[in-house]
């Protein structure tokens, strides 16, 4: 914000820095596939043997590690996927003559049962309303499903014993090492371009926030499902070269404990580090194979307390303290400098543009909308109209209904009764994510950022309706409309690009969630308190922003706000709420010099409106 | 007809009795305590200690309590504490947890199948029919534990300050409540009445080192869908055992496995509150 | 001179980053009634959280009774005799009216005649005892969270926007039994308010918070308080 400018040094451009990083990771994917091809010549028979089980293993581990490390997505089901894969393979090869054609329909068909069961998964678990919990209650649901349903399946699934001795393929241990080994490094290669790439950072910003990734017009659900899928394939494909492979499958395979496992694999490694967590996993089934006939329960013992220190001590992992650790020895490697896009105007947009000329209709249009929770009514029969070009302020104390209403404009099931319409288009029961794509934009009352991202990165997710997302890419520039880049410019972000949105200060922070609303160039803008915790004439200038929206652009905005002076000078119009109802609706003369709202301001014993009891708890 | 009455009112009762301390710890500290299982698995240890010691029976409940309350103590102060603002991480640390007291058992005991003493043995003529003495028990002891809960929570200090705890907690403290020792306590005694549901629950099955798991999936799930309320927890045991024992008994045991999981399941997609008051 | 009830010295605090009160100074005697005036969002709530433990401040102290309390957790400071009145879900909902009350005490010994004696302020409590706090009206609610925060004779009240909400007459109510507890007692009463006529009707002295500063302060015996702080509050 108004804090002086930092260090001027120009940050690296985030292709530079991918490139970088990526060569530093090339390194890696070749010293890993180098082991791989000389592992064998190296190791005893036994330790490959181990070694293309953990190589599997810690596949998925990557996938869990995407999952839950990245998008917060706990899954205890991974087990049942990976199994799955598994059994594709022993009961084709059990019950069917092995040929090339059995063996790549087993492998189609256990990667679509495996991607159907992941799609059902998360129908069930990201529909709107259920609880982000549902998620890890379900997977592990799906595990003990799994599990009961090769016991139901008697000799054809082999039941509790499970199938084992069928005909495979006829590959050396050598052969079997080697593919194992390169799909290891082939999946964290790839997990790990695309989660630096920039269609990465919206797991981080989906994990960090959904609700604002929502407010994106970003369909999380669908981000989140995808991802589920995908990771289900990943597994069921290792699942399947386990088993064809070991020549055994088993029921535990999918369990509930083999899916936790992977879980704690995971969080031991490092959650969000991919590499941490593939290194783990590999270190101890490979010395848990090790030590199974030596000391085979205190080993089990040692793992499970290790995790518990681990998780108690250091939350993020062994991977990252470990990194810590060398950085502190290593002081001088590791100053990076800071990576940011530039800032690029976006061809500019005008509301005209978009509408027909003349009779277009109403940008918001509310008619008799009411929200009551349970017999406690917090709004009753709002109407009002805003119009294009207007700049309508929601004032009122505490409790009047103000960020209820805003709530219920941009979210289609929050009212209970009443209609709203968002540019002549009915919201019924929409969603958030589809009210944004009726040009609506929605700035929250405190600031509701991405803690983990960089202001840059923020900006990038906040655009990406409009702008693609690459999968493999980072690139170098960020289109801002004009308005966006005035509050970035205005209020310091510009030479903050670099920053994490964490280390901000909580007017930069402001500044950044109105400059990622303004950049999705929404039609209808609704603001609660954007200005609040910002200095004087930080307020003031975007005052004059939100101003020159109104009327060079042609936007409506609908502003909640407690600063009254504030409100006068910027206002086209101003709407009274008390006790949720609207209480006055006219220009800022009117509302200005009204006796009523200096009553309710300041509380003086002429009642207004009957004496309604305000309950609890809620807010204005 | 009556057998299959007095199977359901059993199972329920067991299920309320292996699923109740795990509410209570939900409930006040909010955080799910995977190690449940694994604390049942003690308390059934716990009685094949006092078979081989030759002890009464009856002793095997009160040294599994004794073994739980010091346990849950300890457990609550190493682990739990420094991850109450964590609740994910406090369920896989109280799942390393769980791995850790398997682990011991199978190097203290072996892996195998052992029993322990049931305090009573045989039938006695109900309604009719003749039905295990030591089910009937088990159903008593659900009523009495329930109650006994039931009035702690609705009748004394200390369980006026828990459940002022459970409903906010920032209030609480700012009337004086000391709420860290309260979820302490809870949580020791949310241990040792696992650890004694896992002594009661071994006459009528045999035990092993993961005996707990499958009764800890099902608790999970009982509490999931009961939030934090005794009376949804009973009528979630009585409903969910109800459907199992009927599954069970009319198509397989391996579905009746599945029976109280998968209804869960479903039902908190329908309506998220579960059993309790929305 | 005895220590004074309540002593804050250039106390900064706020939200993580977010610094909502800056190099706040307030000082409440013994017996006293300080209002702190202001608007929404200008840090009043924030300051008694910090004062009652919830937050941690950044910078400066807080004396209670002439003892340091920063770091002390908000129960421990209940056990020393203050009594705060959060603005939002001050009540049990799903407790009854009588084990909200009750938990105003620290014990149960003595809860009879206490009962007794807030009763008499408010007679609705003893008639509606055994129902569930959350089916009270607002105004009861409001009521009830007064009764139980003088329930335990209080030496020093924190109470954050009790007035709001509430219909006049519920007010003057309100208003009259704080002064009958003040009189003659030592207790003392941080008063954070909107309503600008309920404080000037119980307070001795005011402080006006604005975007999380003092910018005035003063007596309200002096002429023309009202208008003055009128103008701090008003449009």
């Amino acid at each position: 914000m108004s804090a002086p400018m930092r260090d001027a040094a120009p940050a690296r451009l985030p292709s530079e820095r991918f490139r970088l990083e990526l060569g530093g990771i090339g390194a890696l994917t070749l010293l890993g596939l180098a082991l791989v091809a000389v592992g064998p010549l190296l190791l005893d028979r036994y330790s490959v043997n181990i070694l293309i089980r953990s190589f599997l293993y810690g596949s998925i581990a990557v996938t869990v590690d995407i999952l839950w490390g990245f998008t917060g997505v706990l899954s205890f089901g991974q087990s049942a996927f990976f199994a799955i894969g598994a059994y594709a393979c022993g009961l084709a090869f059990s019950h069917l003559d092995f040929t090339p054609l059995v063996a790549v329909a087993a492998l189609g068909g256990g990667v679509v049962v495996a991607g159907l069961v992941a799609a059902l998964i998360a129908w069930l678990a990201f529909g709107t309303g259920v609880s982000p919990l549902y998620i890890s209650v379900v997977t592990l649901v799906l595990s003990i499903v799994f599990v009961q349903v090769i016991y139901a399946g008697g000799d054809f699934t082999g039941s509790s014993s499970g199938l084992s001795g069928f005909d495979t393929f006829d590959l050396s241990n050598e052969a079997w090492f080697r593919i194992a080994g390169v799909a290891l490094v082939l999946v964290t290669l790839l997990g790990w371009i695309f989660v630096r790439s920039d269609a990465g950072r919206l797991l981080v910003s989906i994990r960090e926030n959904e609700q604002r990734c929502r407010y994106f017009g970003i369909s999380t659900s669908w981000v989140k499902g995808a991802l589920l899928v995908v990771s289900a394939v990943v597994a069921a494909l290792a699942g399947y070269a386990y088993a064809a492979y070991t020549d055994v499958v088993a029921p535990d395979l999918g369990d509930f404990q083999f899916g936790t496992m992977l879980v704690i694999w995971v969080a031991l490694g490092g959650r969000g580090t991919l590499i941490g967590p593939a290194i783990i996993a590999v270190l101890i089934d490979f010395v848990s194979a090790w030590l199974s006939g030596s000391l085979p329960f205190v080993w089990q013992l040692v793992v499970g307390a290790v995790f518990i220190v681990v998780i108690v001590i250091m939350p993020q992992g062994l991977g990252p303290a470990l990194a810590g650790l060398v950085r502190r020895l290593l002081p001088r490697v590791s100053r990076i400098q800071p990576t940011a896009a530039r800032l690029a105007e976006a061809p500019t947009y005008d509301i005209e543009t978009h509408m027909q000329m003349g009779h277009a209709p109403a940008a918001v249009e509310i008619t008799g909308v009411a929200r009551s929770y349970g017999s406690l009514h917090v709004l009753e029969d709002i109407s009002f109209t805003g119009r294009r070009g207007e700049l309508v302020s929601l004032v009122g104390p505490n409790g009047a209904g103000k960020t209820t209403l805003i709530r219920c404009i941009s979210d289609g099931q929050e009212r209970t009764r009443g209609r709203i319409a968002i540019q002549g288009r009915e919201v019924g029961r929409m969603p958030p994510e589809r009210c944004v794509r009726l040009g609506l934009g929605r700035k929250f009352q405190t600031p509701n950022v991405f803690d983990a991202l960089t202001v840059a990165e923020s900006l990038r997710v906040s655009r990406s309706r409009l702008e693609r997302l690459s999968p493999w890419r980072r690139a170098d520039e960020i289109h801002l409309p004009e308005a966006a880049m005035q509050v970035a410019r205005a209020t310091g972000l510009v030479a903050q690009l670099g920053t994490t949105v964490r280390h901000l200060s909580h007017g930069a922070k402001q500044a950044l969630e109105l400059a990622m609303v303004l950049a999705m160039e929404p039609s209808v803008l609704l603001l609660d308190e954007p200005t609040a915790g910002l200095t004087k004439p930080e307020r003031t200038l975007i005052g004059g922003i939100l101003v020159d929206l109104v009327a060079k652009h042609g936007l409506c905005i609908l502003l909640i706000e407690h600063d009254l002076e504030f409100v006068r000078e910027i206002s086209s119009r101003i709407i009274v709420l008390h006790q949720g109802r609207i209480v006055l609706d006219g220009s800022v003369e009117e509302v200005v010099t009204s006796e009523l709202v200096r009553t309710i301001y300041t509380g003086e014993p002429q009642a207004i409106g009957e004496p309604a009891a305000a309950g609890p708890g809620s807010d204005g | 007809m009556t057998d299959l009455l007095l199977d359901i009112l059993t199972t329920a009762g067991i299920l309320f009795v292996v699923a109740v301390g795990l509410l209570i710890v939900f409930g006040v500290l909010k955080i799910i305590n995977f190690a449940h299982g694994g604390f049942l698995t003690l308390g059934g240890y716990a009685a094949l200690i006092v078979t081989e010691l030759n002890w009464s029976p009856w002793l095997a409940a009160p040294v599994a309590l004794v073994i739980g309350l010091l346990l849950g103590a300890a457990v609550e102060r190493l682990i739990v504490r420094p991850l109450y603002s964590r609740p994910l991480d406090a369920i896989l640390a109280t799942w390393g947890l769980s791995i850790v007291v398997v682990q011991l058992i199978t190097i203290g005991f072996g892996r195998s199948t052992q029993f322990v003493l049931s305090p009573v043995q045989g039938a006695v003529p109900l309604l009719g029919t003749s039905y295990s003495l030591y089910r009937l028990i088990m159903l008593i002891v659900a009523l009495v534990l329930g109650g006994l809960i039931g009035v702690v929570m609705q009748g004394t200090r200390l369980g006026l300050a828990a459940r002022a705890v459970i409903m906010n907690e920032t209030l609480a403290q700012s009337l004086g409540i000391n709420s860290e020792l309260v979820r302490f306590a809870t949580f020791s005694v949310g241990a040792g009445i696992a650890t004694v549901a896992g002594a009661l629950i071994t006459p009528l099955l045999s035990i092993d080192p993961l005996m707990g798991l499958p009764w800890l999936l099902n608790a999970f799930m009982l509490v999931m869908v009961s939030g934090t309320s005794l009376i949804s927890l009973a009528a979630a045991s009585l409903v969910l055992g109800g459907a199992q024992v009927v599954v069970s008994t009319y198509s397989s045991p391996v579905l009746g496995a599945l029976t109280i999981v998968v209804l869960a399941a479903v039902l908190l997609r329908i309506r998220p509150a579960g059993f309790a008051r929305a | 001179m005895a220590d004074a009830a309540l002593q804050i010295e250039h106390l900064t605090s706020g939200y993580g980053e977010a610094m909502v009160l800056r190099d706040i100074t307030l000082s409440l005697q013994q017996g006293e009634v300080l209002a702190v005036l202001g608007k929404n969002g200008m840090g009043k709530s924030t300051l008694l959280k910090t004062i009652m433990g919830f937050l941690p401040p950044h910078g400066g102290t807080i004396r209670i009774h002439g003892t340091p309390t920063t770091g002390l957790s908000p129960h421990r400071l209940a056990a020393r005799s203050v009594a705060y009145s959060p603005q939002d879900q001050a009540i049990f909902q799903d407790l009854s009216v009588e084990e909200n009350l009750r938990l105003g005490l620290r014990s149960d010994r003595g809860f009879a005649p206490a009962l007794d004696r807030v009763a008499g302020f408010f007679p609705f409590l003893a008639k509606r005892r055994r129902q569930a706090a959350g089916t009270l009206s607002g105004g009861e609610q409001k009521m009830l969270i007064m009764a139980r925060a003088l329930l335990s004779r209080p030496r020093l009240m924190l109470v954050d926007e009790i007035s709001e909400g509430l219909q006049p007459s519920v007010i003057l109510r309100m208003a009259e039994v704080m002064r009958s507890e003040l009189s003659g007692s030592q207790l003392s009463i941080l008063l954070i308010e909107q309503n600008v006529q309920f404080a000037l009707s119980v307070a001795q002295r005011y402080a006006v918070l604005t975007r999380g500063e003092i910018v005035d302060t003063g007596l309200i015996a002096q002429p023309g308080v009202e208008a003055r702080i009128h103008d701090h509050l008003a449009v």
